[in-house]
């Protein structure tokens, strides 16, 4: 690919820095924070734009994870037969798409959430949270290293 | 879109609806200078007849206002103001009148800005919009000290020192505010049972983040659960600030006195653990080289609650707090994920890119949440 995204990408963060804002007036504030904004986030999606399909791929794999995980701990026939067999199809759904596979089996794992939490069995509710802390635990640190280039984070 | 949770104040209730039926409207583009200045002279002639604007200056920073400086001139004097307008869509969805309200009732009790003028129904100016009184000081140092990181304001210690009594004062001041006796039109009271302060807020914040279409991830879904299994009773009901943090108010950087405390829109009548648990949220704090987390760069955690109860003379329940640390992280989450992203996705606000980059940060929130729910309920 000539010229390649990297390339273009970093064409437009120089225009950016050493063209547009130093044109713009000292006391055009909302301008100029902007354009620092689009600077910086370009500049990160430069850093990320290689590595993000893979990133996409291992959410939706842990979500599909978590979602075996309740599967195996929580049988159809004794927590919702409903919720249980969302998750199911939601884990084997095919498609390439794997945005709409994080979403339909993270959707499915939150009603799974809200049809154990509405019953009485105080252990199967001690017994998902564990789980779903276990894996969020992993899940979080892993979206906190990937964001962390933004700033905000002291990971 | 109502989705059901109808549970809650009712003006908030009107104002989510509100959100709900804006999302179908078409782009909104920021205001320019010269439009803006149009605008204003339309106010005052139909308002102050013989006043003139002048020198309007847009204010940076802030995701949820459209912020202007102006000169108004009117009977050979000359003063200088404020507009704050709302964009389309905001990262929070609030009420100009509310805000005004309190801001009037709340002068001689604590520094707040004094408001001149209220558009609440958007009659003159193309979104709802007040005009404020211009207060002198600064957010934060303006020659700021190096910080270690985070995203909190760095004061350092000498302004630490200086701001510190102050800040707890005028919490206290709100909290001990006289709402019985001098009743806020347009407030309702939760008082139906001991649980309702505690349901409503976190109704106002499942309902914004549905209209939103926040995408769910796991750790959300269980801290929801969690959250309305454990509401807790309300031992007495305050006004609160909502949005009470370093950041969130002006201080003279000679004197460092507290020159007025900002970002009203979220107070309501609730249970006092709400703010305190807020300031101890960790996003506005700091942490020094040691490590060692300080509240809104002024206070350690123990240290602020002690200090609470000691000048307050109220008793900060431990699990009553806690459960607001999990609502404040759980707000910031919803902040982040849906409301800042709705409002970028749908072309709403004049600052897309700024609320697009704060959406990453809520990875860190989901992260507050499983670190809180693993913690537990204090013994």
């Amino acid at each position: 690919m000539i010229p390649t995204i990297d390339e273009r990408l970093a064409s437009i963060v120089r225009s950016l820095s050493e063209v547009i804002v130093p044109h713009l007036p000292e006391d055009a504030s909302l301008a100029r924070e902007q354009a620092g904004l689009i600077i910086g986030h370009v500049q990160i999606i430069r850093s990320q734009i290689d590595d993000a399909p893979a990133y996409e791929q291992a959410e939706r794999d842990d979500a599909a994870a978590l979602g075996q995980a309740l599967l195996a701990e929580f049988p159809a026939d004794r927590y919702g037969a409903a919720a249980m067999d969302a998750l199911k199809q939601a884990i084997t759904l095919t498609t390439s798409d794997v945005r709409e596979s994080r979403r339909a089996i993270n959707t499915a794992i939150e009603a799974v959430i809200q049809a154990i939490s509405a019953g009485t069995c105080a252990a199967s509710k001690s017994r998902l949270s564990s789980i779903i802390l276990d894996f969020e635990d992993t899940r979080t640190q892993k979206d906190r290293k990937w964001f962390a280039p933004f700033g905000f984070d002291t990971i | 879109m109502s989705t059901g949770l109808t549970e809650m104040e009712t003006p908030l209730r009107a104002i989510l609806d509100r959100r709900a039926a804006n999302r179908d409207l078409p782009p909104y583009r920021a205001a320019l200078r010269h439009e803006i200045a149009a605008v204003l002279q339309g106010f005052f002639d139909a308002t102050l007849p013989g006043a003139t604007v002048a020198d309007v200056k847009r204010v940076g920073g802030g995701a949820s206002k459209e912020q202007f400086f102006f000169a108004l001139t009117h009977e050979g004097e000359t003063q200088r103001y404020l507009l704050r307008m709302d964009p389309r869509k905001a990262i929070t969805e609030t009420d100009r009148a509310r805000e005004s309200l309190l801001l009037d009732l709340m002068q001689g009790i604590v520094p707040v800005p004094r408001p001149a003028w209220t558009d609440n129904e958007a009659r003159y100016f193309p979104q709802p919009a007040a005009i404020m009184h211009v207060v002198r000081g600064v957010t934060k140092p303006s020659v700021s000290a190096q910080k270690v990181s985070g995203l909190g304001t760095w004061l350092g210690p000498d302004y630490r020192d200086r701001l510190k009594d102050q800040f707890l004062d005028h919490l206290i001041a709100i909290h001990g505010f006289d709402w019985r006796g001098r009743p806020l039109p347009g407030f309702e009271v939760p008082d139906a049972d001991a649980k309702q302060a505690a349901r409503w807020t976190l109704n106002y914040w499942r309902e914004i983040w549905r209209i939103d279409e926040g995408e769910t991830r796991p750790i959300f879904a269980l801290a929801e659960q969690w959250l309305l299994a454990n509401l807790p009773d309300c031992a007495e009901l305050v006004l609160t600030h909502g949005d009470y943090r370093t950041g969130n108010y002006l201080f003279d950087e000679d004197t460092a006195e507290i020159t007025a405390l900002l970002d009203w829109e979220l107070a309501r009548i609730g249970d006092y653990h709400e703010d305190l648990a807020w300031v101890l949220m960790q996003v506005f704090g700091t942490f020094d080289e040691n490590r060692t987390f300080r509240a809104s760069d002024l206070f350690e955690r123990e240290e602020f609650i002690r200090a609470y109860e000691q000048r307050s003379g109220r008793t900060v329940n431990r699990k009553t707090l806690h459960f607001y640390d999990v609502l404040s992280s759980f707000k910031c989450y919803i902040i982040c994920a849906a409301n800042g992203s709705a409002a970028a996705r749908s072309q709403h606000n004049h600052q897309d890119v700024l609320l697009t980059f704060l959406a990453a940060a809520a990875p860190m929130f989901a992260d507050d949440l499983v670190r809180l729910l693993r913690q537990g309920e204090p013994a």
